[in-house]
């Protein structure tokens, strides 16, 4: 392999795909990416074997061939050099960087034991979305994925496509996210996936600043692909039964109240300062045109908040209700309107959050029990 | 040799010729799908966790996973590869409901299930107190309703009232419901079925009622006593049995005497309710007593100490009399705003002349007979005038079992007891009733002398 290539592009596609090299794995060859070049790309991959990622910049390449070398020299190496032309040549297992007065020698390891990394969308399948809408959506969702892995299924979002639906639903088993993007028509059969939150937090982490990005999803491999510029990520897919979550989503509500997010996030705020103490747990009382908000902690002290609402709450007298702090808070900061609204049935069965801005938007919440 | 020991062998061949990072990196999360053995060579599918593990092993250790199958295999066999992840490891992990779906299960369709089934949702294994009397039905009753059908069928469970038979068969129904609300249960009591055949033949529709009972898994009869002698109703009990047993389903029936002694029932259904588990339950002792109590306090939430608890306990015989004495202590606390003190549960039970159930029969002169034989003191001494002790508390005693056990009214055992004033009376039956509490002696002279007479 011999090629020249820009420090920028270089410096770029090596620190996206380092991210998901393993250091940590048994084998050597997996913390390390691979570089191959095909007649005038050169394509820089990496895997720790959930996600892959590869990149493909444009290089003048006067031999074709490929290498694998360790990515934290690499990265660490590239980032310090001038913005320049930087000339790579492999020879056996090193690799030789040069550029005007500085040339380097990295050890490699023999690049047919690396994995195979896609580094291209199959055409065929591939679906088109907005990187933005993609990228709105996630923020309302991934948040509700589980952190145990004693269920895996949850530690993912499902995504269920429709003919003029895509709808994203992440849950932990006490709150629940569901987030629809209307399609136009997408001519698409319905397809229910469920995909890691690893893969859609690195969509997600702003280091794309691309318009589009692109679904190829590979049933038989368990695989979905991402296309996002010139980047390819891949992410295997779980496997299991995802719990039916139509079911335990409300039909009907006795309480509604609408009131200002931000007045609420400040009381919510105050109050968890008094709930850290003693469980998490935040007290909401209805009243007639507002609700209290309060905390207590035998050690600390206690607090209530008054913030004005607008109530509906038909003939149910007195109603008081508890949740877990970070629930709240939580949502308040995936809202993007100024307004939400709160539908409770009664106060052991689950909370429905709903941003007024937004309708395709659903959050849920278990409450405690008092 | 099963799927999982032939991959494990091979997996062990592998082990050996990899280094151990290549092993744990790509071939330990796999698993055998399936093996299809042709007459010459073998097929073989193996499972890997992602396409990266699947594209390595093939285009890599292909010939190395060959070789040691056909090793242990003996065969030639031929590979092929697919994503999958071990079905066992995501059994393994589905783990308990978490409370947001577990929620919607628990209230919204379960309890209509329940309805359907006639199965009260408050008769559970959860709050069923266990001890000596009742471990045997108990221990029965969960096994059948673990293994539904196979382990103990029918389940014939007998026993005097209020000890408990009629919570323990629903129990079971509430269990399995609760499991798989699917599963068709139905409860009903010895007169229900017997109505419902009535109704049945009066407007032609046995065939709904056939419907009704022969297709379910778990049939549950309380008192089936009431069919003996009603030839019809045996008859139809008789075809409903075999045709709900002989598709697995369970039945369990409940009666207050064992079938070897339910008169006028027909030979074939007593001897098919001979072939199950028959179980008795006895009157519950004094610790399961104070169990109940607790159980049924906590449920119909009075707060008693653990005292009153044993009061209670020992003041009565059976759950329904304890739930009858809770039930007053509530209504006084509510209409008269007082707390629950000892004084109050004794009052209640020197004044009750409901809450001591069947009223013996025999005079007042056999008691007075049988407690002095009991503390072999002389009649005389006994209804005398001497205040020690030894004499004055089998006197009270004597008392509290005229008034609890006879039910006859205090003036009346002044007169009997040596003409003694009604509040004496009153005051023996208190201590008595604190004392049986606290002392195991005095509830045992109390038992025995209960019985004699």
């Amino acid at each position: 392999m011999k090629l020249q290539v820009l420090q920028e592009n270089l410096e770029k596609a090596v620190s996206i795909t380092t991210r998901f090299a393993s250091t940590k794995a048994q084998l050597p060859i997996l913390g390390n990416i691979l570089l191959s070049a095909k007649k005038n790309k050169i394509f820089i991959s990496s895997t720790n074997l959930e996600i892959s990622a590869s990149v493909q910049i444009g290089a003048k390449v006067e031999k074709e061939g490929e290498i694998s070398i360790p990515a934290k020299v690499i990265t660490d190496l590239v980032s310090n050099l001038p913005k320049e032309t930087i000339n790579l040549e492999s020879e056996k297992e090193q690799l030789k960087v040069s550029t005007t007065g500085f040339s380097s020698t990295i050890l490699g390891i023999d690049p047919t034991d690396f994995p195979k990394v896609p580094n291209t969308l199959n055409n065929k399948n591939t679906i088109v979305f907005s990187k933005k809408e993609i990228s709105d959506s996630l923020n309302k969702v991934i948040f509700a994925t589980s952190v145990d892995e004693t269920r895996p299924i949850l530690t993912g979002a499902l995504f269920i496509l429709d003919k003029d639906s895509l709808s994203l639903v992440a849950t932990d088993g006490f709150r629940l996210s569901k987030k629809v993007i209307p399609l136009k028509d997408s001519k698409s059969e319905k397809k229910t996936v469920v995909i890691p939150k690893g893969v859609l937090g690195e969509i997600n982490r702003g280091i794309f600043e691309a318009d589009e990005i692109l679904f190829d999803l590979e049933e038989n491999e368990k695989q979905i692909i991402f296309g996002i510029e010139d980047t390819v990520l891949t992410s295997r897919l779980l496997e299991g039964e995802y719990p039916d979550f139509e079911k335990i989503i409300p039909k009907e509500s006795n309480i509604k109240i609408t009131l200002d997010k931000e007045e609420f996030l400040r009381a919510v705020k105050l109050a968890s300062i008094f709930a850290r103490e003693s469980a998490n747990v935040v007290k909401i009382k209805i009243l007639k045109d507002l609700i209290k908000v309060s905390a207590e902690s035998s050690a600390a002290g206690s607090q209530e908040t008054k913030v004005d609402a607008k109530v509906d709450k038909g003939n149910t007298e007195e109603f008081e209700i508890a949740f877990n702090y970070r629930y709240i808070e939580d949502f308040l900061y995936s809202v993007v309107g100024e307004e939400i609204k709160m539908e409770f049935l009664n106060s052991t069965s689950a909370g429905v959050f709903r941003d007024t801005g937004d309708s395709n938007y659903l959050h849920l919440i278990m409450p405690v029990k008092i | 040799m099963n799927n999982e020991q032939v991959w494990k062998d091979s997996l062990e061949i592998i082990k050996v010729t990899v280094s151990p990072a290549i092993f744990s990196t790509w071939f330990s999360q796999t698993h055998l799908v399936s093996i299809e053995d042709l007459s010459e060579r073998t097929i073989v599918e193996i499972g890997c966790p992602t396409s990266f593990a699947k594209n390595t092993i093939e285009a890599r250790y292909f010939g190395l996973v060959q070789d040691s199958l056909s090793k242990v295999v003996g065969k030639k066999c031929d590979l092929t590869f697919m994503v999958k992840s071990n079905p066992k490891i995501i059994k393994d992990m589905l783990g308990e409901a978490s409370p947001l779906f577990s929620v919607e299960k628990d209230e919204k369709s379960s309890l209509e299930v329940l309805q359907r089934a006639r199965v009260r949702p408050s008769f559970t294994f959860e709050n069923f107190a266990v001890s000596s009397s009742n471990q045997m039905a108990h221990a029965a009753a969960e096994a059948v309703s673990k293994n539904l059908g196979s382990a103990y069928n029918p389940l014939f469970i007998w026993g005097g009232v209020g000890v408990g038979k009629t919570h323990l068969m629903v129990s079971v129904g509430n269990s399995i419901l609760r499991k798989d609300p699917e599963k068709k249960v139905l409860f009903c009591t010895g007169e229900d079925f017997t109505n419902d055949i009535v109704e049945g033949i009066r407007n032609k529709t046995t065939q709904a009622f056939r419907n009704k009972y022969r297709k379910l898994d778990l049939l549950l009869i309380d008192d089936i006593q009431f069919i003996a002698g009603k030839v019809t109703v045996q008859e139809e009990f008789f075809h409903t049995f075999n045709s709900v047993t002989s598709v697995g389903g369970q039945i369990i029936l409940t009666s207050d005497r064992p079938p070897s002694e339910i008169s006028k029932l027909e030979e074939r259904l007593r001897s098919r309710f001979e072939a199950g588990l028959i179980v008795d339950i006895a009157p519950p002792d004094f610790e399961l007593r104070c169990a109940i109590t607790q159980i049924k306090a906590r449920e119909k939430g009075v707060d008693i100490s653990s005292e009153q608890v044993q009061m209670i306990a020992a003041n009565t015989e059976s759950a329904r009399k304890i739930e009858g004495i809770l039930t007053r202590i509530l209504t006084e606390i509510h209409i008269k705003n007082v707390i629950v003190t000892n004084e109050l549960i004794e009052s209640m039970f020197s004044k009750s002349l409901e809450t001591s159930g069947k009223i013996s029969r025999s005079s007042p002169d056999e008691v007075v007979d049988a407690v002095s034989k009991y503390f072999q003191i002389g009649k005389r001494l006994l209804l005398g005038e001497s205040r020690a002790r030894p004499i004055a508390r089998p006197r009270q005693v004597l008392m509290y079992i005229l008034r609890t056990h006879l039910g006859i009214p205090l003036e009346e055992i002044g007169r009997v007891v040596g003409g003694r004033d009604h509040t004496t009376v009153m005051h023996a039956v208190e201590k008595i009733t604190g004392l049986a509490t606290i002392d195991v002696q005095i509830r045992e002279d109390i038992l025995k002398i209960k019985q004699t007479i």
